[in-house]
C-alpha cells in the first residue's frame, strides 16, 4: 500500500517535470506551428546559465528563476525573426524548413556550449535539495514537489493569460488563423515574436529545476527533447490542457512500469504507449490537437 | 539574384570565419606539442583516439589528459630513450564522436595520414571494437587506457592492448569487501545499472560475486540510460536491502545519490561502478558522496615507484598542477599506456619512424613485457579469455571519507577502514 | 548536342571517374568517401518519402538499424554475406510495409512523430531482446577490404539514386505519388488507391536503408544500438536532403556530400577541438535561411524538379 501511494507520488511529481518541459513548447507549436528541434538545447542552456549565475553570487536558483526567464525571453525575441524568416520563405514546408533550421541551432548551441564550458558535470544545489516531507512513510521530495507547483503556477498563468487577456486573446487568434487575424489588425509577428520569447524563457526555467533535479552537463538536451515531443504530441500539438494531462499520465506510467513491470521496459512501453495514441487518436489524448 | 548574392556573402564570411579559427588553432598546436623537433623521423608520432565530442565527451577528456600528462613528461625529460639516443613524441589526436564508424575513420587517418608509431586508444569499448581490425589491417599496435568491456579481449586482436582490467575482474573487489570482509557484512542487496555495455557488465559481475558469497539479490534491473531512478528507488526501498550497487557512470551516480536523498533513502552502503573515483562525482555532491563504495585499480593513496615520474605521488603533483584535478584510475590507466609504449619501445630499440617489422617485433616485445609502473605490475595475458589485456593487477575497493578517495579492501591492501554503515544523511 | 545528350555523356563521365576513385585516392579519403556514398542512399530513399510524397518521416534510421542488426544475426547463425543481406532487404522492406499500413493513415507532424515513435521503440526493444546482443552489440569477423565496401555502397546508393529517376521522376507511378503529396483527397476521389501506392513507396524507401546498414554492420564490423538505432541517423537524412533540395533527384546527393563530407573536413582540420560542431551548426543555419530550397537551388531555377499535375496527367495518373 504504502509502495502504492509512493510510485503515485513518484509518477505525479515526474508529470511535472514533464509539463514544465512542454508547457512553453507545445505554446509554440500551436502559435507557430514549428517544432523547434532545439528545445533540449534550451533547456541545456537555462541549467548551464543559472549554474554559473548561482555558483558565483550564491543566489539560490529558484529565486534566479525570473531572471534566467527575461534572459532568455530576450534571447528568444531576439532569435525569432530569423526563424520566421525561415518558416514565411517556404510556406508549404515550413514545418520542415523549421526543423532543420532548429538542428542546426542545436548542433550549434551544443558545440558552443562544450567550447566553452567544457565537458565536466555539474551539479546544481539549492534551498530544497535532497530535503523531503514525510507523512505516514510516504516520501515526497521537496525539491520535485516544488518543480511540480512551478509547473501548476505556469500552467495557471497560461491559461488565465490566454484566456482572458487582450493579447491572450489575440495570440488564440493568431494560433488560429495568422492571415484573418492580421486582417483583424493583429501585428503577428510580434505575438509570434513574445510567443517564442515565452517559450525560451520558460524552457530555460524548466532547465534550472532540471539542473537540480537531475544533473547538468553539455550533451544533457537530447534526453529532454525527447521528452517534450513525448508530451506535446501525446497530448495533442499546441494543446496546454493536453500537455498536463500527457505529462501526468506519461510520469505515472513511467513511475509505475519502472516499479511493477521493470525498469529496463520504461522506455519500450512509452514509445510503444505514444506510437498506439497516435494511431488511435491522433490529436492527442484530449482530442485537442492542432 | 539577391539570394545569391547573400549565399556569397554568407559563404564569404564563414571561410574567414574558418580562418580565423584555423590560425588560432594552429597555434594551439604548437604550444600544446611542447618542443617537438622539426627534424622528419626524430620523433615518434604517436596517435590517441578518443572521445572529444558525443555522449562520452567527459571520459573522452580524461583519458585524454591522462596521455597528455605523460607526452608532456616524457618531452621534459627529453624523450624515448633508444639506444644511446632520445626521441621526443609527438601527439595526433582525433575525436572519435563517441561514435565507431568515425573511430574507425579516425584510425585510417592517424595511421595513412599522420602515419603514427602507435596509437593510444579510445575511451569507449565500442570505438575500440570497430577501430581495433583497422590496426590489425595497417599492424599498427593500439594500447587502449580506458576502454573495459570483457568482449574486447575475447575477440582476440593481435594488436590491441589494454592496461585497465576488464570490468569483471575489478567489480567484484567491493562486492567481497562489503560481504566478507566487514563484520556482520551485507546479506542482501539491489542491484541497478544503465543498458550500456560497460554498466550492464559491472551489475552481472556485481551479482555473480554477491551471489556467489550467499548475498540475497533482492531487486536486479538494467535500466534504459535517461531513466529517472526515482520510483526505482521508492521500490527498493521499500525492500530494505543492505547494499544498494550501481552500474554506471558518474552522471548516474549522482541522479542515483540525490533521489535516494530526497526519498529519504539510506541503504547501509551504496556500491557504485565507474565513475565515484572521478573528482567531480565528490566536487558535486559534497558531502551525499561520503561512505559511498567502489571499485578501483589504482588511487592517489598509493605511494608506488615508477621510472618516468619516480613515484605515484609525483605523478599526482604533476597530473594536479596540469589540469586542477586529482587523477582517478582512468586518467592514470592512460599514462600508464603510455609508459608501457615508451618501456616497450626503450626495449625494442627501435627508431622512429618504425617500421612494419619493427611495429610487429613490438607486438611481441608487449606481450612479453612486464613493467613497474606506477600503476603496479603491468603485463598482458597471451592467451584466453583476458588476450592481451593487462592481468597483472588487482582490484581495489575504494570508499568516499572525508571528500577523498580511500583504499579500504581487499584486507591486505587497505590503508582505512571501511565505514559500514553509512552515517545518516543530516550527520555528516 | 542535345540537352539530353550532354547529361548523359556527364553521366557516363561521372560513372566512371566513381568507378576509377580507388585507383587515385588513399584509403583514408576512400572510406570517408564511401561513408558520404552512403548517405547519399539514406538521403534519397528518404526523399522518396518525404520530397516526392510529402511524408516526413523521422524513423527511417530504424530501418537502417534494422538492415544492420538483421545482417549481423544472419552472419552469426553462418550465412556467408550476401545471403544475409539478401535476407535483411527482404525483411526490412517486408517490416515497413506492416508497419506502414497504420501508419501511413496520419499525416504531417503526427505521422513524423509516429514514425519517430516506433524508431525509438526498435532501438528500446534491440535493447532487451536476447539474439541482438542488447547493449553489447554485435561483432562481425572483419573483411578488411575497402575497394570492396566502396563498391557495395556505390552499387545500392547508384540504385536507390537510379529508383528515384526512372520511378519517381519519369514514370506513371510518379505522378500518382506526387499527385498525393499535391492532394491527398482529390487524388482519392480521381480513384488511385493511395493506401497502396503509400505502402509501397514507404517499403522502398525503407529498402535501401535496410541494405546500406547490412553493408555498413559488415563494414564496421561491430554495430550496437548508439550506433545504429540512434535518431540522429534520421535526422541526419532529413537535414542532408534539406540542405541539398527536397523533392530534387540531385537534392539528398548534394546535400550528403556537403554535410557528410564537410563535417569530416571540418573535423580533419580542429578535430582536437569541439568548435566544429559550432562551424558545422552555423552552416547548416545558414543554408536553410538562405537557401530554402537547398543548395541545388542555386543552379536551377525550377523550384521543384518533377512537373506540376496538368489535365493530360490526370489522366495518365488514373488511367
Amino acid at each position: 500500500m504504502e509502495l502504492l501511494i509512493q510510485t503515485i507520488i513518484n509518477g505525479l511529481l515526474i508529470g511535472g517535470i514533464y509539463i514544465t518541459i512542454s508547457a512553453g513548447f507545445t505554446l509554440c507549436f500551436g502559435v507557430l506551428h514549428v517544432i523547434d528541434f532545439a528545445v533540449g538545447e534550451w533547456v541545456m542552456l537555462g541549467a548551464f546559465i543559472t549554474f554559473i549565475i548561482s555558483t558565483s553570487t550564491h543566489i539560490d536558483p529558484f529565486l534566479l528563476l525570473p531572471l534566467i526567464f527575461v534572459m532568455f525571453f530576450i534571447a528568444g525575441y531576439l532569435l525569432q525573426p530569423t526563424l520566421q524568416r525561415v518558416i514565411t520563405k517556404n510556406k508549404s514546408n515550413a514545418l520542415l524548413m523549421a526543423l532543420a533550421f532548429t538542428f542546426g541551432i542545436s548542433v550549434l548551441f551544443k558545440g558552443a556550449a562544450l567550447t566553452i564550458w567544457g565537458f565536466n558535470e555539474r551539479n546544481l544545489v539549492t534551498i530544497l535539495s535532497g530535503k523531503s516531507i514525510s507523512l505516514l512513510g510516504i516520501n515526497i521530495p521537496s525539491l520535485r514537489l516544488g518543480t511540480f507547483v512551478f509547473a501548476i503556477i505556469i500552467t495557471i498563468v497560461f491559461l488565465w493569460f490566454l484566456q482572458k487577456t487582450r493579447f491572450g486573446l489575440a495570440v488564440r487568434a493568431a494560433a488560429e488563423r495568422q492571415d484573418v487575424a492580421g486582417l483583424m489588425g493583429i501585428d503577428s509577428n510580434m505575438i509570434n515574436k513574445v510567443v517564442y520569447a515565452i517559450y525560451t524563457g520558460l524552457t530555460a526555467c524548466s532547465g534550472a529545476l532540471i539542473g537540480a533535479i537531475f544533473s547538468i552537463n553539455t550533451e544533457m538536451g537530447v534526453r529532454y527533447t525527447i521528452f517534450a515531443f513525448f508530451v506535446v504530441v501525446a497530448g495533442g500539438l499546441g494543446s496546454i490542457e493536453g500537455a498536463i494531462v500527457a505529462g501526468i499520465l506519461l510520469g505515472l506510467l513511467n513511475s509505475f512500469i519502472s516499479v511493477y513491470i521493470g525498469g529496463q521496459y520504461v522506455f519500450l512501453v512509452l514509445f510503444l504507449f505514444l506510437y498506439l495514441i497516435l494511431l488511435a487518436k491522433p490529436k492527442g489524448l484530449l482530442g485537442k490537437g492542432w | 539574384m539577391r539570394k545569391r548574392i547573400n549565399f556569397l556573402w554568407i559563404t564569404a564570411f564563414l571561410l574567414c570565419l574558418a580562418l580565423a579559427v584555423l590560425s588560432a588553432g594552429c597555434g594551439n598546436k604548437e604550444a600544446a606539442t611542447t618542443g617537438d623537433s622539426k627534424e622528419q623521423g626524430d620523433v615518434f608520432k604517436v596517435g590517441v583516439l578518443t572521445s572529444l565530442s558525443g555522449a562520452e565527451v567527459y571520459g573522452g577528456n580524461i583519458t585524454k589528459r591522462g596521455y597528455d600528462t605523460w607526452a608532456d613528461t616524457v618531452n621534459q625529460k627529453g624523450g624515448i630513450k633508444v639506444g644511446d639516443k632520445q626521441y621526443k613524441v609527438q601527439m595526433f589526436y582525433a575525436d572519435d564522436q563517441s561514435d565507431p564508424a568515425s573511430g574507425a575513420d579516425a584510425v585510417e587517418r592517424m595511421i595513412t595520414k599522420d602515419k603514427v608509431d602507435f596509437i593510444l586508444g579510445p575511451y569507449t569499448s565500442g570505438v575500440t571494437l570497430a577501430a581495433a581490425p583497422i590496426c590489425e589491417k595497417y599492424k599498427v599496435p593500439m594500447i587502449t587506457g580506458s576502454a573495459e568491456s570483457p568482449m574486447i579481449w575475447q575477440q582476440k586482436f593481435k594488436y590491441t592492448f589494454g592496461t585497465i582490467p576488464a570490468v569483471n575482474l575489478t567489480a567484484s573487489y567491493p562486492v567481497n569487501t562489503l560481504v566478507s570482509d566487514i563484520p556482520g557484512g551485507a546479506k542482501t542487496m539491489a542491484i541497478l545499472a544503465v543498458n550500456d555495455a560497460f554498466s550492464k557488465a559491472v551489475a552481472e559481475s556485481f551479482k555473480a560475486t554477491a551471489e556467489k558469497l550467499g548475498v540475497k539479490v533482492v531487486k536486479y534491473d538494467i535500466v534504459p540510460a535517461g531513466t529517472d531512478f526515482t520510483p526505482l528507488l521508492g521500490a527498493i526501498k521499500g525492500l530494505n536491502p543492505d547494499v544498494v550497487a550501481v552500474g554506471g557512470h558518474e552522471k548516474e551516480h549522482m541522479e542515483v545519490i540525490k533521489s535516494a536523498k530526497s526519498l529519504g533513502f539510506l541503504p547501509k552502503a551504496f556500491l557504485m561502478h565507474y565513475g565515484v573515483t572521478n573528482p567531480d562525482f565528490v566536487k558535486n555532491l559534497g558531502k551525499d558522496a561520503e561512505a559511498v563504495y567502489g571499485a578501483s585499480t589504482w588511487t592517489s593513496d598509493l605511494d608506488i615507484a615508477d621510472a618516468l615520474f619516480e613515484s605515484s605521488k609525483k605523478f599526482v603533483e604533476t597530473y594536479k598542477t596540469k589540469w586542477g584535478d586529482e587523477p582517478d584510475y582512468t586518467a592514470t590507466g592512460c599514462t600508464v599506456a603510455g609508459e608501457v609504449f615508451g618501456a616497450a619501445l626503450e626495449k625494442l630499440g627501435a627508431k622512429p619512424p618504425l617500421s612494419e617489422s619493427d611495429r610487429e617485433a613490438m607486438v611481441t616485445v608487449l606481450e612479453d613485457i612486464k613493467v613497474d609502473t606506477l600503476y603496479g605490475a603491468t603485463s598482458f595475458a597471451k592467451e584466453g579469455d583476458n588476450y592481451h589485456n593487462n592481468t597483472g593487477l588487482e582490484g581495489l575497493t575504494i570508499q568516499i571519507q572525508g571528500g577523498a578517495v580511500k583504499i579500504v579492501g581487499p584486507k591486505d591492501k587497505k590503508l582505512a577502514e571501511p565505514i559500514y554503515p553509512a552515517p545518516a544523511w543530516d550527520k555528516r | 548536342m542535345t540537352k539530353n545528350n550532354k547529361a548523359l555523356v556527364g553521366l557516363l563521365l561521372a560513372g566512371i571517374a566513381m568507378l576509377m576513385l580507388p585507383l587515385v585516392i588513399s584509403s583514408f579519403w576512400l572510406r570517408i568517401v564511401t561513408g558520404a556514398i552512403m548517405w547519399v542512399g539514406l538521403a534519397q530513399s528518404w526523399n522518396m518519402l518525404a520530397g516526392y510524397m510529402g511524408y516526413v518521416s523521422f524513423g527511417h534510421g530504424a530501418f537502417f538499424g534494422i538492415g544492420a542488426y538483421v545482417t549481423a544475426i544472419l552472419m552469426a547463425k553462418g550465412l556467408p554475406f550476401i545471403g544475409a543481406l539478401v535476407l535483411a532487404a527482404l525483411v526490412t522492406a517486408l517490416f515497413a510495409a506492416i508497419i506502414g499500413q497504420p501508419t501511413l493513415r496520419l499525416q504531417g507532424a503526427y505521422f513524423a512523430i509516429a514514425t519517430w515513435a516506433f524508431a525509438e521503440g526498435i532501438r528500446q526493444l534491440v535493447l532487451v531482446l536476447p539474439f541482438t546482443g542488447g547493449a553489447n552489440g554485435m561483432r562481425m569477423e572483419a573483411f578488411l577490404n575497402e575497394n570492396f565496401f566502396y563498391y557495395s555502397m556505390l552499387l545500392v546508393s547508384a540504385a536507390a539514386v537510379a529508383v528515384t529517376y526512372f520511378l519517381f521522376q519519369k514514370a506513371v507511378f510518379g505522378l500518382r505519388v506526387r499527385a498525393i503529396r499535391e492532394e491527398e483527397t482529390a487524388s482519392q476521389a480521381l480513384g488511385l488507391n493511395t493506401t497502396a501506392i503509400k505502402v509501397k513507396v514507404f517499403a522502398l524507401s525503407a529498402l535501401f536503408p535496410g541494405i546500406l546498414g547490412g553493408v555498413y554492420a559488415y563494414w564496421i564490423t561491430y554495430i550496437h544500438p548508439e550506433s545504429v538505432l540512434t535518431p540522429l541517423i534520421a535526422d541526419q537524412m532529413v537535414v542532408m536532403a534539406l540542405l541539398g533540395g527536397l523533392g530534387t533527384i540531385a537534392g539528398p546527393i548534394v546535400g550528403a556530400m556537403v554535410l557528410f563530407l564537410g563535417n569530416r573536413i571540418l573535423w580533419v582540420m580542429f578535430g582536437d577541438t569541439s568548435f566544429y560542431l559550432v562551424l558545422l551548426g552555423l552552416a547548416i543555419a545558414i543554408v536553410i535561411l538562405f537557401l530554402p530550397d537547398g543548395i541545388v537551388s542555386l543552379f536551377t531555377r525550377k523550384k521543384k524538379t518533377g512537373e506540376g499535375i496538368s489535365k493530360e496527367n490526370v489522366r495518365n495518373i488514373t488511367g
